[in-house]
């Protein structure tokens, strides 16, 4: 018993190492410290475990083979890259292909009628860029060789600008470059709600 | 008091919790990259329609649940530049002929975007050309707005037709399993008939062993499946 006592003393004492070992071998941990690291240790597996499962069953979709395309084939005839732009699937679907090269979007102007469902594809011609229209939560990468894919539906009629967030260089004095990169999308309300809408613009 | 981690009995704790904790996180990385069990991704519920076959006949996606349905979208008259997916649904017929299903029927549906000029008799036709076996092959068609919102929003086929009634769209092909989801979609054709042989084979296997507790373990497959949905 006085042993215990004398050996917690020097470990609690702020010599580590001195006496860093006891007689079995493991270090001398005082009572709390011992609690706090099996908490920290515990936050740490329910954290990874979190982020694991949630990425998982939320269907977060990281890049793969499915989805990828060689940038060289962009403009092949058969390739829906190769006339970028919306296009009726049927009443109120649509799709876009869109092609993010330097320094534009392709198409630069989307329009769609309000409650539309929208699926993006997008991918990048050269470099990489990204999309984010504005208070919308369409927000993408978009990289070369590889198709990301959002389902986004628009609900509020207004003009939506598109910028490309993920910098892509411009030329030296030239008034065009990243910062020059945007699009607009449009979100059309039903003919006789037009006049309203473009008043609150 | 102090009698904290220094005492012999309290190594084994240490190691359990240790252990505890470690053999379910390797767990689920392991079943994560080895992935013991492969699955074919669920897209989506695949669309409903009610079409008239190549007899007058209604066929509707009801009729074909339990069934495991490979479709394919065309026009009877599809010829180059249009990339004509019916020689693919043929090696798939006979692919399946072959095939021990273990009692699921796998089904072909060739759904014609052109009702106008795709009538019942020139769907036998086709279908006599193409020696599709009546049995397990379907031809349909329905009205122009019902195709646009089955194959188009449905299946997400974009088509147009021209001023002459000529049909453009890109090759496509899609699965159904026999809970009517789609489960697989090549949207640009098929450069390889294997490419869907494979995952029709996948999905008649989950179907015939995911009763019971293996279905909590296909479950667990499909959770772990990093793939785009759409
Ligand atoms: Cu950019």
């Amino acid at each position: 018993m006085s042993e215990h006592e004398h050996e917690t003393q020097h470990s609690t004492g702020g010599e580590p190492g001195a006496e860093a070992h006891g007689e079995n071998g493991w270090l001398h941990v005082e009572k709390w410290e011992g609690v706090w690291i099996r908490v920290a240790v515990a936050m740490t597996v329910v954290f990874i475990a979190a982020i694991t499962v949630a990425a998982m069953s939320f269907g977060i979709t990281v890049p793969g083979a499915t989805a990828r395309i060689n940038p060289m084939t962009l403009n092949d005839p058969d390739s829906p890259f190769a006339t970028p732009g919306i296009r009726e699937l049927a009443p109120g679907k649509y799709e876009v292909y869109m092609v993010a090269q330097t320094w534009s979007f392709l198409p630069d102007r989307i329009e769609v009628p309000v409650g539309s469902e929208v699926t993006f594809y997008l991918t990048a011609r050269d470099v990489i860029h990204g999309i984010k229209i504005a208070n919308t939560n369409v927000n993408m990468m978009a990289l070369p060789g590889q198709v990301s894919v959002l389902r986004a539906k628009f609900d509020k009629p207004g003009v939506y600008n598109y910028i490309c967030h993920e910098y892509c260089g411009y030329f030296a004095n030239s008034p065009i470059g990243h910062h020059t990169m945007y699009g607009q999308l449009i979100v059309t309300a039903p003919d006789n709600a037009t006049e309203t809408v473009q008043v609150t613009q | 008091m102090q009698k904290t981690l220094d005492s012999p009995n309290l190594k084994k704790p240490a190691l359990l919790w240790g252990g505890l904790l470690a053999i379910p996180l390797l767990a689920v990385i392991l079943f994560a990259v080895a992935q013991p069990i492969k699955v074919v991704p669920r897209i989506g519920l695949a669309p409903g329609f009610i079409f008239t076959d190549m007899y007058g006949r209604q066929l509707t996606n009801e009729d074909l649940r339990g069934q495991i349905v490979i479709y394919n979208f065309t026009t009877t008259s599809c010829e180059a530049p249009c990339i004509d997916t019916a020689p693919i649904m043929q090696a798939l017929q006979e692919f399946v002929k072959q095939l021990d299903t273990g009692g699921i029927p796998v089904t072909l549906v060739t759904i014609s975007l052109d009702p106008e000029r795709d009538t019942p008799e020139r769907l036998q036709a086709y279908a006599r050309k193409l020696n599709a076996d009546p049995a397990r092959w379907h031809f349909v068609t329905g009205s122009p707005e019902r195709l646009k919102q089955v194959v188009g929003g449905g299946f997400e086929l974009y088509y147009t037709q021209d001023e002459h009634g000529v049909f453009y769209f890109a090759p496509m092909l899609a699965i159904v399993d026999g809970n009517g989801i789609l489960r697989a979609r090549y949207k640009r054709g098929l450069e390889d008939v294997a490419i869907a042989e494979r995952d029709l084979m996948l999905i008649l296997e989950e179907a015939r062993n995911s009763s019971g507790a293996a279905g909590l373990v296909y479950e667990a497959a499909h959770l772990f499946l990093c793939y785009p949905t759409y």
